[in-house]
């Protein structure tokens, strides 16, 4: 048989059995995911439902405790601003990162080189970088020095180790997650489009909100779920820059898998932040699809 | 809690045939010993298998009937694969080993003993030579994942200072070869704290707010606040926590960071100048800066000892007590400690360091305790980090 | 596009991100040629630290090991995740949307539960630990991250124009080879680029599933940070800036000839 009939039958099949040509592309990553993934967090699942072990690790048995020690306030808290935390560092990413994703998307020369030096500081070791930005922070640190050569100040601000540290080095760290998809949806926006908006006296704001915006609304949303979700889950920043002094969802889980050699309870408090995340993503898929739906008719 | 003292006369007593088995053993596991670890002294005396020792939940290695001739690990073998801290070694300590016996050297490096302990336990390993901190020691040595030494193959053991001998979280030195050892005290700047501070009590001063930090790890610190108001720094007991608590969170308000990283160099340029710290660190921050001091709190710190151990299961025992041995030598022990900063568990090295770390003396090995295994407290424990975090 | 000029203070402000990003690592390369060793403040200018990785193999050889786990499992999971995008946007089939959200888990669980689970598969499974555990892990935590991003631009990306090339005969391989991929392609390039910085800067992970002699770069670091670290990981920092941006530099140089990495504009 030529490769040509081969590929046309091949073609052919895949016609009658759509179904099965959407798992064939999904296959691989999905098995890989499964055995890689999905198994090792299932056992961890188990794990989470079993009685601590004395010296890490866990005992047999069954219970809920880990779960139940999870509503008192004190971790109900710490979630609830960890929360917040995420929720301000995913806007303040979208406020600096639409701007730079758009004006990327826009320059024409330069637009791969500026997209690389975005990433670009980020092939750097993370430690190496934000004790380059502990530097610039510290009381006797670059940026306190200047001001008060300048004069502008008297006394060195407090910067180091305080909440705005913190969320300066989440930003820094997670502006890529949020520029890359963005840039990635507005790149393929059709100028044309925003001509004929200008062409018929859509204002340049107006040409925003109305055209560019909900054109690249799949990136925001992407970048804004790739920020706020891992952002959760972050607890070296505010080890580092806020000098430990607010605890995160991040740092309790830590915590449990090493001093406290709670396994269980640090698997518990995973999942109950995992289902949350599901939900909302769920509602949100749902929410978009029926959006979608709407908008073909 | 029992001293040391008492577990040396204990051990003695039964080493030298004076207490009969079974009292020996319902003493030792009085003060605390684990059972495992008994089972393993037991042997390593040589002493027959008695009832008593039978019912050990754990297993202990088999017991060989009579006095067991130590065993064979056959011929050398041509690698080693060592698992240790960072920046814990002397540059050439590894080259220079490699050098002499032909065996081939593959060095990693971890970040915590807790990150080791998790690795263990999960049964990864393929090191042949970790090493943790005392108090891990014992509960790898509880689970019955390490490997006992063989001394035969360690002819220089008798190097090893008396102060390291039979310490309690290793009876009888059945695992572990000391590695280094260090306090965990606090340094700080001779200039700007005047006068002189002489404990704990300095963090709780609001004067020098925002210039102190206190290490990112809740045994130092609550162990810390612990041995302030005089109790045991592995203190399970809620009233002693809870006035640690109270402590901590009012030293926590002065406190610029909790911080193990950067400490150093803050204290060089004076953004900090009180930092709770280990000794070895605080000598190689005073090389930069001899305004940096270090003080040993009146009320008690924490005395450490890191050793080798060898991970059960390890490919390549016979090459690593080679290895045991060649540290013990004193001029390669007197290198690694001289680039180390912190003190030398061998005899015969303590003197020839470039920077003497001298042993603690009697007054204040007083003041000096040995962090234990929190065992069934870690929970309360972590509970009251995570509150001291919120607070 | 002449008549749609960007705005001056939207430029000045996208400069001032871009100095943002930048300026740390203007104090790390600065930092590089200190002759301090703790970096804290400016004691003279010194090349030791460069001279200094000569002896520092396991930061070289860290270094190695970073590249090939950086690389390897950022072709595995950008080719996964590519895949994975296309049926989920391209293809009705049951469960979708719950497939669609079950990618999101990987984002969402804390690394060390990644770790340390992975780690427990690894030890049932007696496989052993080393470079090729690591890509493993790399790809499980990182195919998502590909699918979310390229999955961004193929929505609502226009379908016409593979509509045009299947009318004017192409069969569909050809059509997703010719049309659909270069149409793709900001957004492969940008998941890939995410998986890779996630891969190369990985800690967490990689310290369970790491064997004997396959520490990463980060390893090397990151088990540093307790003591001090040695400005040669600056000195290696800025080789590593210096040699990619050359080469990307290169590349864009060249690429700009044929404009395959833009779609049509």
């Amino acid at each position: 048989m030529n490769p040509f009939a081969l590929r046309q039958r091949a073609l052919a099949w895949f016609h009658r059995h759509k179904e099965t040509q959407a798992w064939a592309l999904l296959a691989p990553g999905f098995g890989w995911l499964v055995l890689f993934f999905l198994v090792p967090i299932v056992i961890m699942f188990a794990y989470s439902v079993m009685p601590r072990g004395e010296y890490g690790g866990v005992e047999r048995g069954f219970t809920l405790e880990h779960y139940a020690r999870f509503m008192d306030p004190l971790y109900i808290k710490i979630l609830w601003r960890t929360l917040e935390d995420s929720t301000i560092c995913t806007v303040a990413c979208l406020l600096t990162g639409y701007p730079v994703a758009y004006v990327i998307a826009r320059a024409t020369k330069w637009r791969n080189f500026l997209m690389f030096l975005v990433i670009l500081p980020f092939w750097t070791s993370f430690l190496v970088r934000t004790f380059a930005m502990i530097f610039l922070l510290r009381d006797t640190g670059l940026i306190n020095t200047m001001l008060l050569k300048l004069g502008v100040i008297t006394e060195p601000i407090l910067m180091l180790y305080t909440p705005f540290a913190v969320m300066l080095g989440l930003v820094y760290g997670f502006l890529p997650f949020m520029i890359l998809p963005i840039y990635a949806s507005l790149e393929k926006l059709d100028l044309s489009l925003l001509e004929a908006a200008e062409v018929l006296g859509a204002k340049p704001m107006a040409r925003f909100f109305r055209v560019t915006l909900p054109l690249s609304m799949p990136g925001v949303v992407a970048g804004s779920l790739l920020v706020f979700i891992p952002a959760l889950g972050s607890f070296l920043t505010s080890d580092l820059l806020g000098g430990a002094k607010e605890i995160m969802i991040g740092n309790l889980v830590q915590n449990q898998f090493t001093t406290a050699r709670n396994w269980p309870f640090g698997s518990a408090a995973s999942f109950i932040v995992m289902a949350l995340v599901l939900v909302a993503v769920m509602i949100y898929l749902r929410v978009r699809d029926r959006d979608t739906e709407l908008g073909a008719h | 809690m029992p001293t040391k003292k008492e577990t040396d006369d204990l051990f003695k007593n039964f080493v030298e045939g004076r207490m009969p088995r079974r009292d020996f053993i319902r003493t030792a596991l009085a003060m605390g010993a684990s059972i495992s670890a008994l089972g393993v002294v037991l042997e390593a005396c040589g002493g027959a298998p008695e009832e008593a020792a039978k019912p050990a939940p754990t297993p202990a290695p088999g017991p060989a009937p009579g006095p067991a001739p130590e065993p064979d690990l056959g011929p050398m073998e041509t690698e080693l694969n060592i698992y240790n801290w960072s920046d814990y070694i002397a540059e050439d300590t590894v080259a220079n080993f490699t050098k002499e016996t032909g065996i081939k050297v593959k060095y990693d490096t971890y970040e915590s003993n807790e990150e080791l302990l998790a690795k263990l336990q999960v049964g990864a390993s393929g090191y042949d030579i970790v090493v943790p901190t005392g108090y891990i020691v014992s509960v790898l040595m509880a689970q019955n994942l390490l490997e006992p030494l063989v001394k035969k193959y360690l002819t220089n053991w008798k190097n090893v200072a008396p102060l390291f001998i039979n310490p309690e979280f290793d009876p009888g030195n059945t695992f572990g070869v000391p590695w280094q050892w260090g306090t965990t005290g606090f340094a700080y700047r001779s200039d700007k704290i005047v006068p002189a501070p002489d404990g704990w009590g300095v963090f709780l001063d609001a004067k020098y707010k925002h210039k102190m930090t206190m290490l990112n790890d809740e045994r130092d610190v609550i162990g810390a606040w612990l041995k302030y108001r005089g109790k045991s720094l592995s203190s399970g007991d809620a009233a002693d926590l809870a006035q640690a608590k109270i402590d901590a969170i009012a030293a926590k308000a002065n406190l610029k960071a909790f911080i193990s990283a950067e400490v150093k160099g803050q204290l060089v340029s004076g953004d900090v100048w009180a930092a709770q710290l280990w000794n070895g660190d605080t000598a190689q921050a005073t090389k930069e800066e001899a305004k940096i001091a270090y003080c040993l709190p009146k009320e008690g710190a924490a005395f450490w000892t890191d050793s080798l151990v060898i991970p059960k299961g390890a490919p390549h025992k016979r090459a690593a007590h080679a290895f045991m041995d060649y540290i013990l030598r004193p001029d390669v022990a007197t290198t690694i400690s001289d680039f180390t900063g912190y003190g030398t568990p061998n005899a015969e090295a303590v003197s020839k360091l470039a920077v003497p770390v001298p042993y603690p003396t009697e007054e204040e090995l007083k003041r000096l305790e040995i962090q234990k295994d929190l065992g069934k407290a870690a929970q309360a424990w972590d509970q009251l980090w995570t509150e001291i975090g919120a607070a | 596009m002449h008549s749609l000029k960007l705005p001056r203070w939207l430029v000045a402000f996208v400069a001032l991100v871009y100095a943002f990003l930048h300026i740390p690592l203007l104090v790390l390369v600065v930092f590089s040629f200190n002759a301090s060793k703790y970096g804290v403040e400016w004691t003279g200018f010194t090349t030791h630290w460069y001279a200094r990785l000569w002896e520092r193999q396991d930061i070289i050889d860290g270094l190695k090991a970073s590249v090939v786990v950086g690389v390897s499992s950022t072709l595995i999971s950008t080719l996964l995740g590519t895949l994975m995008a296309l049926a989920i946007a391209r293809h009705e089939f049951r469960g979708r949307r719950l497939m669609e959200a079950f990618l999101y888990i990987p984002i969402v669980t804390p690394e060390i539960v990644v770790g340390i689970s992975l780690l427990i598969l690894f030890v049932l499974l007696n496989f052993p630990l080393g470079l090729v555990s690591i890509v493993i892990a790399h790809v499980a935590f990182n195919i998502s991250f590909v699918v979310v991003v390229v999955l961004a631009r193929l929505q609502g990306m226009d379908r016409n124009l593979e509509e045009a090339a299947m009318i004017l005969g192409a069969d569909e391989f050809t059509t997703f080879r010719r049309i659909t991929v270069p149409l793709l392609w900001p957004g492969i390039l940008s998941g890939a680029m995410l998986a890779f910085t996630m891969s190369f800067d990985d800690y967490v992970i990689t310290s369970f599933v790491t064997g004997t002699g396959s520490s990463t770069l980060p390893i090397v670091v990151y088990t540093m940070v307790r003591k001090n670290i040695e400005p040669s990981i600056n000195a290696i920092s800025t080789i590593i800036l210096i040699i990619t941006t050359i080469l990307i530099f290169a590349a864009d140089r060249l690429g700009r000839d044929k404009p395959l990495v833009h779609s049509a504009d």
